[in-house]
C-alpha cells in the first residue's frame, strides 16, 4: 500500500496514519509543482512545459512510476526522428473521439522525460484525484531509454503499453550522436519492455523493422506499398544503406525517401517484413504523412479503436502546429513546412514542389533546438528546386543557408541569382515573400524548430511554449 | 586552353556523416564558374586503385564508428598509393574524422588502437565518453602560404568542430592553423590539424570550404598547377555572400 503513496487509502489499514502523510505530501508536492507550471507561463518567466518535472526529478529516482498506475487503460508512446508531434497527436485525437476519455498528453512538444512528466502533473486535477485513461507521449531519440526504465517494472499486466518507432535519421549530431549508436540504446532499452508490451515499427526503415527481430515482443509492421511513388534519384542524405543484421549493403527494390523503402540483404536475406494492409484517404500533402497516418492506425488499433471510427477520424485530422500549417493573411496564405534535419527537409522540398509554389521562404536557425551546427545543410537536395521558384533566405544563419542556395543553382547566372533573397529579419522575409504573390497564392516556408515558433508568433501573434 | 580537374571522394556511401559533401559541391561549383571541366570520382571499397591515381584532389570526409573500420581496412591496402600521390604534391583536404585515419594510430574511446596510415607524423586518442567532446564553432589562423593572387585573402578559417578524439602533432608535423577559438587538435596546444605537403588534414566539420573560399581556390590551384605543370591565375569569383558568412561567425565569437 505505501508503494503507492498517491492512491486513497484504507482507514482500517494500520499504516493508514504514515501513508496519508505520505499521499499529502506527495499531493502538495504536485499542486505546488502545478503552481507553479501556471506562474511560469503566465509571467512567460521560462517553460511551464518542463520546470515542473524538472524538479520533480530532483525528488524521485524513476519519476513516472508514481504516475503509470493513473493511467486506466494504459501508455503509448511515440518516438523517431521525423514525425513524432504529428503521429502523437493524431493517435490523441482518435482516443478523444471514439473513446472519450481522458487523455494526458506532452501536446507543447517537450519530449525529454521533464516534458513527461511536466504533462501529467499538469493533468492532476487540484484535489489530487486522477481519472487518466491513457497517457500518450512523444520521446525525444535519447530520452527513449530513461522514459522506458519508468515502465519496466511498473507496468502491471491488464494495462497497454503501446511503442511506436517511426525512423531514424541523421540529426544534429552535435546532440544526438550518430544514428548507429541511438539504435544500439534503443535495442537495449526495448529489452527492458515488459512481455506483454507491442511494438508498432516502420517496415521501411531497416534499422526500426530490425528491432522486431531483436527484441521479442508483439510487433506490428506498417510501411507504405507504392511502386508509383519509388525515388527515381536517391537522395543523397543515407543512414542505414547497410544490413542491421549483417552489414553488408542492402539492396533496394524501391525507395520513398532517404533509406526508406523496400529493401532486402541478399546476404543474411532479412528483408523488409509484410505490413498491415491499410487504407485511408488523406488529404495531407507528401508521402511521409502516410507513415505517421498508418502508424497511429495501428496505434488506435492497438488500442482497441474500431476500423471504422479510426477511418473517419484519421481521414479528417488536421496538422500539428507548424507541421503543414496554414495561416491566412490578406487573402493570401502562408504555409509551413517544419523541416529541421535532412531526411524531413528533403521530404518537406518534395511536398512543396509538388504544390507548384511560386516562392518559397528557408528559415535557418541555430539555436539549442535546432543545433548548433548548420553542416547538414549540404545533406538537403536544393538541387532539386527548380529556377523559376523564387527563393528567400533568412534565419540566424540566413548566409550560411544563402550560400548553400547558391551552389545549389544548376546553371548560375544574373538572372538566376536574382530569384535568390536574402533577408536578414525574419518578418521582412515574411513580407516580401507575401508580396510577391498574388491574392490566394500560398508562401511556402520551411524552417528549423525555433524558426517555426518564429514564424507562427509572427504570423498569428500567439505564442506557443 | 580548357582546364580539367578529376575530384577523388574518398569512400562517399562509408565516410559523409554530415554535409562532408558541400566541399565536393564547393570545389566542383568554383569550377564550374571559372569554366574548369570537373569529373567527380567515387572511390568506394571496389574502386581500383588505377582510378584512384587518376585524381587531380583528394576529398574525405567524416563517418560513423563502423563505416570508419570499413573504410580504414580499405585504406591501408591502397597506402603506398596514397603516399606516392601526396608526395608528387597532388592536394587534399581531409575534414571531419578523416584525418584519424591519416596519423600513426588512433585509440577509439574503448581503448581499442586502429593503425592509420602513417603519412601524417601524428596520433590520435579518444579519452572515453567520460571525456567531454569538442564542440562548437571555431575560429583559426592561417598562414600566407594559402594566399593566392586574385582572390581575397583573409588569414582566418571559420566552421564548426565536433570530435571525441584528440590529437597530438609530432615534433617536425607542421600545423594548419593556429586556434583562435575553439579546441583545435587536442584543446591544449592551440594547433589545428596539420598539413603534408599539400594535404591539409583538420577537425574541421562538414562542408569547411563553403564559409572558407579561400582555401577552396587555392585547392584548385594548386591541384591545376600540379597537373599542366605551370604557373596558373584563377578567375576571380563574386564570394560577397561566402565572406559575409565568414564574417558572421567572426562577429558571433567576437572577433571583429
Amino acid at each position: 500500500m505505501s508503494g503507492d503513496p498517491f492512491n486513497r487509502l484504507d482507514p482500517t489499514n494500520w499504516r493508514f496514519f504514515q501513508s496519508y502523510h505520505s499521499w499529502f505530501r506527495s499531493y502538495l508536492m504536485i499542486i505546488f509543482l502545478k503552481v507553479m507550471g501556471y506562474v511560469l507561463r503566465f509571467f512567460h518567466l521560462g517553460s511551464g512545459a518542463t520546470w515542473p518535472g524538472e524538479v520533480f526529478l530532483e525528488f524521485y529516482h524513476r519519476p513516472l512510476v508514481y504516475f503509470i498506475p493513473k493511467f486506466k487503460e494504459g501508455i503509448i508512446f511515440v518516438a523517431g526522428t521525423n514525425g513524432k508531434t504529428t503521429t502523437t497527436s493524431m493517435i490523441v485525437s482518435l482516443l478523444e473521439k471514439s473513446e472519450g476519455g481522458k487523455i494526458v498528453t506532452n501536446d507543447t512538444g517537450a519530449n525529454l522525460l521533464n516534458g513527461v512528466i511536466s504533462a501529467c502533473i499538469n493533468a492532476y486535477s487540484w484535489s489530487g484525484n486522477t481519472d487518466f485513461d491513457w497517457g500518450v507521449f512523444e520521446v525525444d531519440e535519447n530520452s527513449l531509454p530513461s522514459v522506458l526504465m519508468n515502465v519496466q517494472c511498473s507496468m502491471p499486466n491488464e494495462k497497454k503499453i503501446v511503442l511506436i518507432l517511426l525512423n531514424l535519421f541523421r540529426d544534429q549530431l552535435d546532440r544526438y550522436g550518430e544514428v548507429d549508436a541511438i539504435a544500439r540504446k534503443w535495442e537495449k532499452a526495448l529489452r527492458m519492455l515488459p512481455s506483454h508490451a507491442q511494438l508498432i515499427l516502420n517496415a521501411d526503415d531497416p534499422q526500426i523493422a530490425y528491432f522486431g527481430k531483436s527484441v521479442k515482443l508483439k510487433t506490428h509492421y506498417f510501411g507504405i506499398n507504392q511502386k508509383e511513388n519509388y525515388l527515381k534519384i536517391k537522395d543523397h542524405a543515407i543512414d542505414s544503406a547497410y544490413c542491421p543484421n549483417c552489414w553488408n549493403s542492402l539492396t533496394y527494390e524501391g525507395i520513398y525517401f532517404s533509406h526508406l523503402g523496400i529493401w532486402r540483404c541478399d546476404k543474411c536475406g532479412f528483408k523488409r517484413p509484410p505490413v498491415a494492409n491499410i487504407n485511408i484517404k488523406s488529404h495531407l500533402p507528401g508521402l511521409y504523412s502516410l507513415y505517421n497516418l498508418y502508424a497511429a492506425y495501428l496505434a488506435g488499433a492497438a488500442a482497441g479503436i474500431s476500423k471504422e471510427d479510426t477511418e473517419k477520424t484519421l481521414s479528417d485530422f488536421k496538422p500539428a502546429f507548424g507541421r503543414q500549417e496554414e495561416v491566412e493573411i490578406d487573402r493570401k496564405k502562408v504555409k509551413i513546412f517544419l523541416s529541421k534535419n535532412p531526411a524531413g527537409f528533403n521530404a518537406s522540398i518534395r511536398a512543396v514542389l509538388d504544390l507548384k509554389p511560386k516562392a518559397i521562404l528557408l528559415v535557418l536557425n541555430d539555436r539549442i533546438p535546432d543545433g548548433r551546427d548548420v553542416s547538414w545543410i549540404y545533406d538537403v537536395d536544393f538541387e532539386i528546386v527548380p529556377p523559376i521558384v523564387s527563393v528567400i533566405c533568412s534565419g540566424d544563419r540566413v548566409y550560411d543557408m544563402v550560400v548553400r542556395m547558391k551552389y545549389a543553382i544548376k546553371h548560375w547566372n544574373n538572372e538566376t541569382m536574382k530569384q535568390l533573397m536574402v533577408e536578414e529579419k525574419l518578418s521582412d522575409a515574411l513580407k516580401r515573400g507575401l508580396s510577391m504573390l498574388n491574392k490566394r497564392e500560398t508562401l511556402y516556408v520551411l524552417p528549423t524548430y525555433s524558426a517555426m515558433l518564429e514564424t507562427r508568433k509572427i504570423l498569428t501573434g500567439k505564442k506557443i511554449l | 586552353m580548357n582546364f580539367k580537374l578529376t575530384i577523388g571522394w574518398l569512400y562517399p556511401s562509408l565516410m559523409s556523416t554530415y554535409g562532408d559533401r558541400g566541399n565536393v559541391i564547393v570545389i566542383e561549383k568554383r569550377c564550374q564558374w571559372r569554366e574548369i571541366e570537373t569529373h567527380l570520382t567515387r572511390i568506394e571499397i571496389d574502386t581500383t586503385n588505377r582510378e584512384l591515381e587518376s585524381c587531380d584532389l583528394i576529398l574525405g570526409g567524416g563517418a560513423q564508428d563502423r563505416q570508419q573500420e570499413m573504410a580504414v581496412s580499405d585504406l591501408l591496402k591502397r597506402k603506398n598509393v596514397l603516399k606516392e600521390m601526396f608526395d608528387r604534391g597532388i592536394p587534399g583536404l581531409f575534414v571531419c574524422g578523416s584525418p584519424q585515419l591519416l596519423g600513426h594510430y588512433y585509440v577509439t574511446g574503448e581503448g581499442k588502437k586502429l593503425p592509420g596510415l602513417g603519412i601524417f607524423d601524428y596520433v590520435t586518442q579518444h579519452f572515453g565518453n567520460d571525456k567531454p567532446r569538442c564542440i562548437g564553432n571555431t575560429i583559426g589562423k592561417i598562414d600566407s602560404k594559402f594566399e593566392i593572387r586574385n582572390s581575397k585573402f583573409k588569414n582566418t578559417i571559420v566552421g564548426f568542430e565536433n570530435h571525441g578524439g584528440r590529437t597530438y602533432l609530432g615534433k617536425d608535423c607542421v600545423p594548419f592553423a593556429q586556434v583562435i577559438k575553439g579546441y583545435g587538435n587536442n584543446g591544449e596546444d592551440k594547433t589545428e590539424g596539420a598539413v603534408y605537403k599539400n594535404v591539409i588534414a583538420c577537425y574541421y566539420h562538414g562542408p569547411f570550404l563553403s564559409k572558407n573560399p579561400h582555401v577552396a581556390d587555392w585547392l584548385i590551384k594548386t591541384a591545376l598547377e600540379l597537373k599542366y605543370k605551370k604557373e596558373i591565375e584563377l578567375d576571380p569569383l563574386d564570394d560577397e555572400l561566402e565572406w559575409k558568412a565568414h564574417e558572421e561567425i567572426l562577429n558571433r565569437m567576437n572577433m571583429k
